[in-house]
């Protein structure tokens, strides 16, 4: 016995520390278990993704290769290569986002040209088919003063000019493809350059001189002899206006040298001398450029008015006579400001002019037309700087409204409830038998536009920064309405959903509360989010600049949240006033960036107004400097059903769910220790704090997230130079505190909430973090993250929760981001500035729009899709299965009974 | 036809089925067999025999779920407090057998009358319900039991608010 046991012994252990090495298997593969991942087939089904490069700065036709594409570079530092005949990006370089990635020049002739950065400048090739680098070269240039610099490209030549205002001007060339200098730069002297001169390649063209004599002043830079071109500008302007003319460059790559003066002049640079163009500009804001037609040179020029609405026309150059075949007026196009971004035009077997436009517009939309004004294609790149995102749900279909009010109604007769009933039924019928008729254009039409089953379909309201406002189909990406507002600066902007359209009588209402962009006062826009249409105040242009504003909890008599407005003179603004009784228990509070000051505001109904009245009011910084890096509030949509969660031994946990916390994240410098990271979570009603928390030499990003208890925010460790993600929890503790069924009040709870922390090692750079949110909250919460990398991955809050406790995954330091928890797969997106999500109509999935560069929208399910069937669901296999033994059951029934009869008479 | 075979008379035939009327007179008596003696005996004898047989086994039913307790502990040890889909039928006979048992208590009891029947009962009873109290048992170990607070989270009411509340940073 003992020789066995010994025997067995030292196996035994073995098998122990085997199984101490499995656990880490485990661990492995229950991190498999909860991220989320989908199947090849599945890629599509369920997201999809806009790629966008922003306002276009830049453009020019790639005539070379064989493939036509138009190149350009964007103000958000992209350069892109555009398919001529479907406006899809072919290839995309997205360049760095400061002054670094700013594009200087784009030039296209055989290959791809662009200087970016400012001062060190780089100078690279790019191959047009492929967008793949060929050269690179840096270049310095050792004056400061380069803000003014100017570049163009001249026979392979890089020409730079730079000019010292009321000096000189520095031009130097280098070759293109190695950067080799021609010799040292040449000095043109030149006392008469100022801030408005203006670079019409070759020539360098200002107005100067004293107010009564002004000169037009041009040099040919390039030429070895200095040559100036000098005239009075009342050779061209009428001498009242000469007080401030204005003086611009021709637009689109043109190819004879000119310049706009004035509002309606237009003067070529020819032979070293200036000559007066035979045609007028149409408008004096009109955008125009020479280009090569059929018939020699060729103005064409655009604009947008109030009478004629969109405007192109072309005129020969040499005769002053208007080319008909391009002129277009079109009142329905909506093009405002169009600018003509490069114009192609070549000439048909029939001596007329075959062109291609690319128009850029105000609302950052770029058009591609062709002669005689029919748009080809036109991208919306307004959609690349999202500011504010709303989801909105769709309006129940016809029947489902009909039925519905049918059992609202609850006066009436016996006779008309059952000509109701009649009715409805009726309509049910007619649907049932316009779908069997398998009309698939009714998909189409705005009817479709209903709810589903599921609540999964909805409309995506997106405001933007170039005042753009859209509706997007979130099932396909379709861009369903869009509304401009020139006036309409989107910065602070806030989307609330007063009116959901679950009331059938009264149609949805949606409110953007912006700030209007030259005044800075309140521009409140109130819009049907389904149609996108104006509705009720429509416009609404206050004469007073907003501090913040909010929504109503309770809707009125017509089922509408009213808006409260506080203005910068803390005057309260209910719209509509009819809902200013309503104000009752109703807090605010207003938080300052750049000071981390806390204001909070009780605002109360006193009969007549609403008055806002101070009430507390805190320096999140303490005594020294200090800003506010990241705010984060509890989502509108989140509603919290459970107030405890379970431990490992079946006790509960009651969470400090107090639904007034806002976490604010601010930097501050600390004298002893410098940057430190204060995380801040405040009850804004009392402005009691809640919990806090410092990190000492660590600078914040902007990013931060709050949902229920949970806290998560963001810093760069600069001691241990890497990022770190914390958390906070607020906990109750094993009783709770209040009476199930008494309402928390926040002016009431004297108890300090337990608070945990956390913080985590982030191998990786974040630009966008929320947290998913359900209908109920009863699924699993994931942090979401967008990356610098273009990957946005979900953690699982039970990596990150702040209390730990033996039925939580071991806390690693370094938090894991496998692959498979990336929600794009292989769809990189460029620069996520933010996440949104919405809660579906299923507990387990949560709607995500990330925005950024691109948009991206997909749907998660954290616990997984627990209340739905899996997607590869085989529903013709059941069905036959169960037929299948249907038909078994009552066949061997039937032999039995027979069997059974065959033996009785035996 | 076989009829009319046996009717024929052979000369020569013996027939054995011949019945013999003189030996339709009962057998006399074995020798040393009391006819009387015999009956009083078996009488007395019946009786009390069958009657202790009766309760002997009658006890024997009743304690019968007694005698199974630790068998069941063995199994319950065996089952072990995973739960899955073994453990989970064993707990379900566990429970099931005394709950079905008490129910079919009367018909199980049914032939008994005399003196000992109430006890016989009681211990039936007794037995079965300590059967069920060990499957509870099992359950409360396995964790089936909503004894715990948190089984009753679900039915918690979900906090209301009464103060509302908004803002952000200044917009100005």
């Amino acid at each position: 016995m003992g020789v066995l046991s010994s025997n067995l012994k030292p196996s035994f252990l073995g098998l122990l520390k085997f199984l101490n090495n499995m656990n880490w298997f485990i661990v492995f593969f229950s991190l498999i278990n909860i991220s989320v991942c989908i199947y090849e087939d599945q890629i599509g089904k369920f997201d999809w993704r806009q790629t966008y490069v922003g306002r276009i700065k830049f453009a020019q036709f790639d005539t070379v290769s064989t493939a036509k594409k138009i190149i350009v570079a964007t103000e958000e530092n992209v350069l892109a290569a555009l398919n001529l005949k479907t406006g899809q990006v072919v290839w995309r370089h997205v360049f760095e986002t400061a002054s670094t990635g700013n594009i200087q020049l784009l030039h296209v002739g055989e290959k791809v040209t662009t200087v970016t950065g400012s001062n060190p400048y780089l100078v690279r090739g790019w191959d047009s088919n492929t967008g793949v680098l060929i050269w690179e070269w840096s270049l310095t240039v050792q004056n400061d003063l380069t803000e003014y610099s100017q570049w163009w490209v001249q026979n392979n030549m890089l020409v730079h000019v730079l000019p010292v205002f009321g000096s000189h001007i520095e031009v130097t060339m280098y070759n293109l493809l190695t950067g080799s200098n021609r010799g040292a730069s040449s000095m043109l002297p030149a006392i008469w350059t100022n801030e408005r001169c203006i670079l019409t390649a070759p020539h360098y063209t200002c107005i100067s001189g004293p107010l009564e004599s002004q000169l037009l002043l041009s040099i040919d830079v390039t030429s070895n002899a200095v040559k100036i071109i000098s005239k009075p500008l009342t050779d061209y302007v009428d001498i009242q206006q000469t007080v401030s003319v204005n003086l611009r460059p021709l637009g689109g790559n043109s190819i004879i040298p000119g310049f706009v003066l004035g509002n309606d002049k237009i003067v070529f640079i020819r032979d070293n001398n200036f000559e007066k163009s035979k045609v007028q500009l149409g408008d004096k804001s009109a955008s125009a450029t020479v280009v090569d037609g059929a018939n020699g040179h060729i103005l064409v020029q655009t604009w947008m008015d109030d009478v004629t609405g969109f405007t192109l026309t072309a005129d020969s150059v040499s005769t002053g006579k208007e080319v008909t075949d391009i002129y277009c007026s079109d009142k329905t196009l909506n093009i405002p400001k169009p600018e003509l971004l490069a114009v192609m035009c070549t000439r048909t077997s029939r001596e007329q002019n075959a062109c291609r436009l690319l128009i850029n517009a105000a609302d950052d939309a770029v058009h591609l037309m062709q002669q005689g004004g029919r748009a080809l294609w036109a991208r919306e790149e307004a959609l690349s700087r999202a500011r504010a995102v709303e989801f909105v749900e769709l309006p129940v279909s016809d029947t489902d409204a009909a039925l519905e009010s049918e059992f609202d109604q609850k006066e009436g007769s016996v006779w008309s409830a059952f000509a109701r009933r009649l009715l409805t039924q009726y309509q049910q019928l007619q649907n049932l038998i316009r779908s069997l008729q398998g009309e698939s254009a009714v998909q189409k039409t705005p009817s479709s536009l209903v709810r589903d089953y599921f609540n999964l379909h909805r409309i995506i309201v997106i405001v933007t920064d170039a005042g753009k406002i859209f509706g997007i189909d979130n099932l396909s990406g379709e861009i369903l309405w869009r509304r401009y507002e020139a006036g309409l600066s989107a910065q602070s902007a806030s989307v609330f959903t007063r009116r959901s359209a679950r009331t059938p009588p009264h149609h949805a209402h949606l409110s953007v509360v912006a700030t209007q962009r030259d005044t800075g006062n309140g521009f409140i826009l109130s819009l049907n989010p389904i149609t996108g249409e104006l509705i009720d105040e429509g416009k609404l242009i206050l004469n007073v600049r907003l501090l913040q504003c909010m929504m109503l909890h309770v809707p009125d008599s017509e089922k509408l949240h009213a808006l409260v407005l506080l203005d910068e003179k803390e005057n309260v603004l209910v719209l509509p006033s009819s809902a200013a009784p309503l104000v009752e228990d109703v807090y605010m509070y207003v938080a300052e960036k750049d000071t981390a000051k806390v204001q909070g505001y009780s605002l109360r109904f006193d009969g007549k107004g609403v008055r806002a009245q101070r009430t507390w009011a805190a320096r999140l910084g303490g005594a020294g400097a200090a800003r506010v890096a990241a705010t984060a509030t509890r989502s509108r949509l989140e509603h919290v059903r459970a107030p405890g969660r379970a431990l490992a031994d079946r006790s509960v946990l009651y969470k400090y769910s107090n639904p007034n916390l806002v976490l604010f994240v601010v930097e501050r410098l600390d004298p002893l220790y410098k940057e430190e990271v204060v995380a801040v979570a405040l009850d804004v009603v009392s402005g009691a704090l809640a919990g806090a928390a410092a990190h000492r030499r660590a600078r914040a990003l902007p990013l931060a997230a709050h949902a229920d208890n949970c806290f998560v925010y963001l810093y760069r460790s600069e001691k241990h130079r890497r990022l770190e993600l914390a958390t906070m929890e607020l906990y109750e503790g094993k009783e709770r505190w209040l009476e199930p069924g008494v309402p928390f009040s926040s002016l009431e709870s004297n108890q300090v909430p337990i608070v945990e922390h956390q913080a985590f090692i982030l191998p990786a750079t974040p630009t966008a973090a929320a947290f998913t949110i359900t209908e109920r909250s009863l699924t699993d919460r994931h942090v979401l993250l967008g990356l610098s990398s273009g990957a946005v991955v979900e953690l699982p809050w039970a990596y990150l929760e702040a209390r730990r406790d033996e039925s939580l995954p071991v806390a690693a330091p370094e938090l894991p981001l496998p692959a498979d928890a990336t929600l794009n797969y292989n769809r990189t997106l460029q620069r996520v500035s933010a996440l949104h999500a919405a809660p579906a109509g299923l507990e387990s999935t949560s709607l995500v729009l990330v925005t950024g560069l691109d948009l991206f929208y997909t749907r998660v399910a954290p616990s997984k899709t627990f209340d739905l069937l899996k997607d590869d669901f085989d529903y013709y296999l059941i069905t036959i299965v169960l037929s299948a033994l249907i038909v078994a059951t009552y066949s061997t029934k039937y032999f039995a009974s027979r069997k059974m009869l065959k033996q009785a008479w035996k | 036809m076989s009829q009319v075979k046996s009717n024929k008379k052979f000369k020569w035939a013996l027939d054995y089925n011949q019945k013999n009327k003189t030996q339709a007179a009962e057998l006399p008596s074995p020798p040393g067999y009391s006819q009387s003696a015999n009956a009083s005996y078996t009488e007395s004898s019946k009786e009390t025999d069958s009657n202790l047989l009766l309760i002997k086994k009658l006890w024997d039913v009743a304690l019968g779920p007694l005698k199974q307790v630790p068998m069941n502990l063995f199994i319950m040890y065996m089952a072990g407090n995973s739960i899955s889909i073994f453990p989970i039928m064993m707990v379900g006979m566990l429970i099931v057998r005394p709950i079905k048992a008490l129910f079919s208590t009367q018909s199980t009891f049914k032939m008994v009358e005399g003196t000992q029947a109430a006890g016989q009962k009681f211990v039936y009873i007794i037995g079965n319900i300590v059967n069920i109290f060990l499957a509870l048992y099992k359950c409360q170990s396995m964790g089936l039991l909503p004894t715990h607070s948190s089984d009753w989270l679900a039915f918690e009411e979900p906090i209301t608010r009464v103060e509302y509340v908004g803002g952000g940073l200044s917009m100005l």
